[in-house]
């Protein structure tokens, strides 16, 4: 088994992907030069070493991609890489001491060696999923098993989670800490590109009409309530609007690009507004959210404290910014911003990179955009396609989402801008999303064959395998 | 400005440049992709060669370009029209999805033959294989470029 | 199943590429609102924590228009403070502490004062460049600290305010409101948080408040020449209009709705069915009612808005709300024609600033032409270069000039004629035509009345306009119009 696969593997130069690492490369490390430069007030290398030992194993994997020789996209992982370098960048300028992890043996982690290690682990998960998967039947067959175990992390939050600053997000299983939710958006997906998948030709082509109202067949209506009624879930008991948001967002993306019915949207739009209407008037938290996104200013030192240093943060760039390590010192060890190296991380970057640097981020993640996206229009069949533009869109309506929010356009949400804001959760979910999109564009694997090509016998024994199988066979 | 603030704002300003080159770098890919796309649509991933045809409609030898979902029947809404009493109006669908040719029968009353044999749900077709609907024959093959 | 019927996933995706790309687009702009256009006046927040962190470097001087020193660093013990040499600028120059912020103009131009603003875009720029080079620069504002000190020596130990302005450029000369406080107790280190509690304890007449630009007062009958305004701008009325019912009126009263207006206060004019003038001379509350009811509420409100109603008048110290009426009434805000008569004559709930109806004497005087109020001059380099000069400005074209001479031959009237002496005559200045309209605002309850003044100097060429309030000082005839007349006397001296 081991020596077919072996035997299958053929290594293909990826010479795009070689170059654009090169290109990044170089840019870390003259941003790093800037930094340490303008922070020992002379030209300076400072200490390149998290750096280096990132640009190494971006190498490594790159070589890795190579050897093993899958047809899998150049341009998404360059990107990322790149993202992840200037996260580190930011991160070495904040605080070290803002966030410190005790590391057993290999003593107290501050700051920036910690996003190094979540950065390490990330890419690996991206690698890892890149290189290995080949098959995507673990995803299409189980997605009723994948919505139960969204569902029971979901439940595991609400009665074991950890509070933290009012909201409810944290799962802490031994030492290890993560955010559930991270990880709900890639089930999510997986979820809804089944189901929308399999069931697109009835959406698409049946109604039921109500007054002047297209809805969808009540069957197929009621799985969009209980996508409302998760959303809304997450809303009261995580007290997590930013995931909530999302997860409605990226189901009502994925219902247009499967039914494409504008009826169906605009019918979620309509739920999302009635949703918000119950939650301001129940939730305390929301209103506090929409009255200081409103006028920040007039708590200026009060709840839209973080908004308005936020909005300082960014006057402060300007169009070209302060230059790395030149944003607002804090001496005294609090920050300009509140959570500038997680919420705020956008601000603080285009503090110090300006509006240029700012933009020239936007073009990042309209890169991954791009990628996905396409992945998703060369996916060979339906459910390839949805999942593609699934994790493409959990991926650019967060990172949008939170820029947005940091320049009061929209009121602030606690989603994390992927690969750049500081945080373990955030970036193995992002890179689970990044390494399934590198392995559904590998342009050389046999496409699957449709769905309908599964004999009855194979369906069966598929079913009855384990205990997936039979939470399939109940859903059904 | 002293050598030292030239010296930083060189950096500064070479690390934006540097992002810009890398997205300046992506955005070439990025039309040279657009190109390929439009010029890859533009040409039918494969073509039908009658290989026979009771009534001469469509005459032997003719070739017939493929749309991504061809459908082949007696109804003139078809991709494929024949001219054909033993084909139903809509017969046959042949769909293109990563790279592979998938045929299905639509139900007819003959039945669809891939190389003799009976078609039954979605199959796979090679180029250099045979369908048969009706007493129409045809061949699947490339595009020729 | 037929799967056909499902539309091609490939043509949803590009309209989803489509969004994305709009959602971040919408992200560009909202970067380009923020790090372009709104940059610069984000840096220069006063909330600013980089404002903020300059706490420690040197600050300009604030000066008024001759030079006159008004606040400046001083050295007192190897530790940098601010001093305020005249105690009479306050509370317009406000204060400036490390520990307990700022106000007044210390605040407005903080960032200018420390250094921070850039003088252009250009500039802002090249600092980023350099090693962020703080130039504190010198506020040079309108006052006139000798016209400044008068007004507060005129006011006394009364609480009150004067608002002394320039009629033809804006340019506010004089800006007095007490009681006031000591600006230096403020920001002596140590014990300045024990003064500032002090100012603000109850019972203590809110000396931190600036009436003259944030007291909302009860106008009384300086107000009926903003129903003049409207009436005149409007058309309802012309300096000829006379109401065949005032004169009886005068006598049994004017009923609105059931609601008697009374008058009774200038019985010599006894069967005469007042004009314009006469009726500005003799303050008739009669005859403006019945402007008012002719003008309407719309028009009343629309015309005010035009004098800077009902809108924080842009100044470089915040300003309070005028409103005509408090609104939610079914009459254009107005409750019913009752209280649109009440309003038309200054009572109501019309509630105005001092620097408001000085704007109002000011557009009168100054043709029909409201110029934008300003205090600020220049800002100025240590070096002496000009960095910023105000230049004056139109506001609002509120009346022709044609249509506003009626007004100023009515205030003109109401100090200088037969009639109007009784009323206003002692605001007038020996040897030069003096215009003004008295205000003697009721408060219902036993507590005296508010005492106004509004006026102008000369009447035919007028160099100064000023409002005058005492608060519950009595009759504004007798109270508040000498203190208006010697102030602009003062000036056309001062000035000459």
């Amino acid at each position: 088994m081991i020596a077919r696969s072996l035997a299958g593997i053929h290594p293909r130069p990826r010479g795009r992907e070689t170059s654009l690492l090169l290109l990044a490369a170089v840019a870390l490390l003259t941003g790093w030069l800037s930094l340490a430069t303008t922070q020992a007030g002379r030209l300076s290398a400072g200490d390149p070493g998290l750096l280096v030992i990132y640009l190494a194993a971006a190498g490594v994997i790159h070589v890795l991609f190579v050897i093993t020789g899958r047809r899998t996209d150049q341009v998404l992982f360059p990107a990322v890489v790149l993202l992840g370098g200037i996260s580190l960048l930011f991160m070495a300028r904040l605080p070290p001491s803002l966030v410190t992890q005790d590391a057993g043996p290999a003593g107290v982690l501050t700051l920036a060696p910690l996003q190094l290690v979540w950065l390490l682990l990330s890419l690996s998960i991206i690698a890892g999923l890149a290189i290995v998967v080949r098959n995507d039947t673990w995803l299409r067959n189980y997605k009723y098993s994948w919505a139960a175990a969204g569902v029971t992390l979901l439940l595991l939050v609400f009665l074991f989670g950890d509070e933290v600053n009012g909201v409810r997000l944290m799962l802490r299983v031994g030492p290890i800490v993560g955010q559930p939710s991270e990880l709900l958006k890639v089930i999510l997906v997986v979820f809804l590109a089944g189901y929308l998948a399999e069931n697109r030709a009835l959406l698409a082509g049946t109604s039921l009409r109500v007054g002047p109202l297209d809805l969808p067949p009540l069957a197929y209506l009621l799985p969009m309530l209980a996508m409302w009624g998760i959303a809304l879930a997450v809303v009261v008991v995580q007290r997590d609007l930013g995931a909530a948001l999302l997860f409605f967002a990226v189901f009502l993306g994925l219902l247009y690009v499967a039914t494409q019915r504008t009826s169906f949207v605009a019918l979620g739009l309509l739920l999302a507004a009635v949703g918000s209407v119950f939650l301001y008037a129940v939730e305390p938290t929301v209103q506090v959210r929409v009255a200081i996104w409103l006028d920040p200013f007039a708590q200026a030192l009060g709840s839209g404290f973080q908004i308005v240093r936020g909005l300082y943060a960014f006057g402060r760039g300007g169009l070209v910014g302060t230059g790395l390590g030149a944003g607002l010192p804090s001496p005294d060890g609090t920050l300009a911003v509140p959570a500038l190296h997680t919420d705020y991380v956008f601000a603080g970057l285009a503090e110090e990179l300006g509006a240029a640097g700012a933009i020239a981020l936007i073009g990042l993640y309209l890169v991954i955009a791009e990628r996905g996206l396409r992945i998703a229009a060369r996916g060979a069949d339906d459910f390839r396609a949805l999942l593609a533009a699934g994790l493409t869109l959990v991926l650019v309506l967060q990172a949008a989402l939170i820029m947005a929010g940091d320049l009061k356009l929209v009121p602030l949400t606690g989603v994390t801008l992927p690969f750049v804001a500081y945080g373990g959760s955030s970036l193995l979910g992002s890179g689970i999303c990044v390494g399934l999109l590198m392995a559904l564009s590998d342009a050389g694997v046999e496409a699957p064959a449709p769905p309908q090509a599964l004999t009855r016998g194979e369906r069966w024994r598929a079913r009855g395998r384990g205990v997936a199988g039979r939470v399939e066979r109940a859903v059904r | 400005m002293s050598a030292f603030e030239i010296l930083v704002w060189i950096l500064r300003l070479g690390f934006l440049g540097l992002l810009y080159l890398f997205l300046a770098v992506l955005a070439r890919g990025l039309l040279r992709d657009l190109r390929g796309a439009t010029a890859r649509t533009t040409r039918a991933a494969g073509v039908l060669v009658v290989m026979a045809a009771p009534a001469g409609a469509p005459p032997v030898g003719a070739t017939m370009a493929l749309e991504t979902i061809t459908t082949i029947g007696r109804d003139a809404d078809n991709v494929v029209v024949l001219d054909d009493a033993f084909a139903s109006t809509h017969h046959a669908r042949l769909t293109f999805r990563g790279r592979v040719w998938y045929l299905e029968d639509l139900g007819s009353t003959n039945g669809t033959r891939l190389n003799g044999r009976p078609v039954e749900g979605v199959v796979a077709v090679g180029f250099g294989d045979e369908i048969a609907v009706g007493e129409t024959r045809f061949r699947l093959e490339p595009a020729s470029a | 199943m037929n799967r056909g019927a499902a539309p091609l996933v490939q043509r949803g995706l590009a309209r989803l590429a489509v969004a994305v790309v709009l959602c971040y687009a919408a992200v560009a702009l909202g970067l380009g609102y923020w790090q372009g256009l709104q940059a610069q006046a984000l840096t220069n927040d006063p909330g600013n924590p980089l404002v903020a962190a300059l706490r420690d470097g040197p600050r300009g001087r604030i000066l008024d228009a001759r030079g006159t020193v008004l606040a400046q660093d001083a050295t007192v013990g190897g530790v940098r403070v601010r001093r305020y040499p005249l105690l009479a600028a306050e509370p317009v120059v406000g204060y400036w502490s490390p520990t307990l912020g700022s106000a007044g103009l210390e605040h407005t131009y903080d960032a200018d004062l420390s250094g921070l603003a850039g003088t252009s875009p250009v500039d802002e720029l090249l600092r980023k460049f350099g090693a962020s080079s703080a130039t504190p620069l010198d506020v040079v504002t309108s006052l006139d600290m000798r016209l400044q000190a008068d007004a507060v020596k005129l006011l006394g130990k009364q609480k009150g305010a004067i608002v002394a302005l320039d009629p033809t450029t804006g340019r506010v000369l004089a800006l007095a409101s007490t009681p006031s406080f000591d600006p230096d107790q403020v920001v002596a280190p140590g014990t300045g948080p024990a003064y500032m509690a002090s100012l603000s304890a109850p019972g203590n007449a809110s000396p931190l408040l600036d009436r003259a630009t944030q007291g909302l007062y009860t106008p009384g009958s300086v107000f009926k020449m903003v129903t003049a305004v409207a009436g005149i701008g409007s058309g309802a009325i012309t300096g000829a209009t006379t109401y065949r019912d005032q004169p009886g009126e005068e006598r049994s009263g004017f009923v609105v709705d059931g609601f008697k207006v009374v008058d009774g206060h200038h019985d010599f004019t006894g069967t005469t069915a007042l004009d314009f003038v006469q009726a500005t001379e003799v303050s008739c509350n009669i005859y403006f009612a019945h402007v008012g009811l002719a003008t309407g509420a719309a028009a009343l409100r629309g015309w005010a808005r035009r004098l800077g109603f009902e809108a924080p008048i842009p100044f470089d110290l915040p300003t309070a709300t005028s409103q005509v009426t408090s609104g939610g009434g079914p009459l254009d805000g107005f409750v019913d024609d009752v209280e649109l008569a009440n309003a038309a004559y200054g009572q109501g709930t019309t509630a105005v600033t001092p620097l408001q109806m000085a704007l109002v004497a000011a557009t009168i005087a100054n043709g029909g032409t409201l110029m934008r109020p300003t205090l600020l001059d220049a800002l100025r380099s240590p070096g002496g270069t000009v960095v910023q000069q105000t230049t004056p400005r139109v506001w609002q074209e509120v009346l022709s000039s044609a249509q506003d001479a009626v007004l100023r031959e009515a205030m003109t009237g109401a100090v200088e004629s037969a009639w109007g002496r009784p009323f206003a005559g002692s605001a007038a200045i020996p040897g030069v035509q003096t215009a003004g309209k008295t205000g003697t605002a009721q408060l219902g309850g036993s507590g005296e009345p508010h005492a106004w003044f509004i006026g102008f100097a000369p009447a035919a060429a007028p160099r100064i306009a000023v409002a005058v309030i005492i608060e519950q000082g009595g009759h504004g005839g007798e109270v508040a119009a000498p203190l208006g007349g010697q102030l602009m006397g003062d000036w056309l001296r001062l000035a000459p």
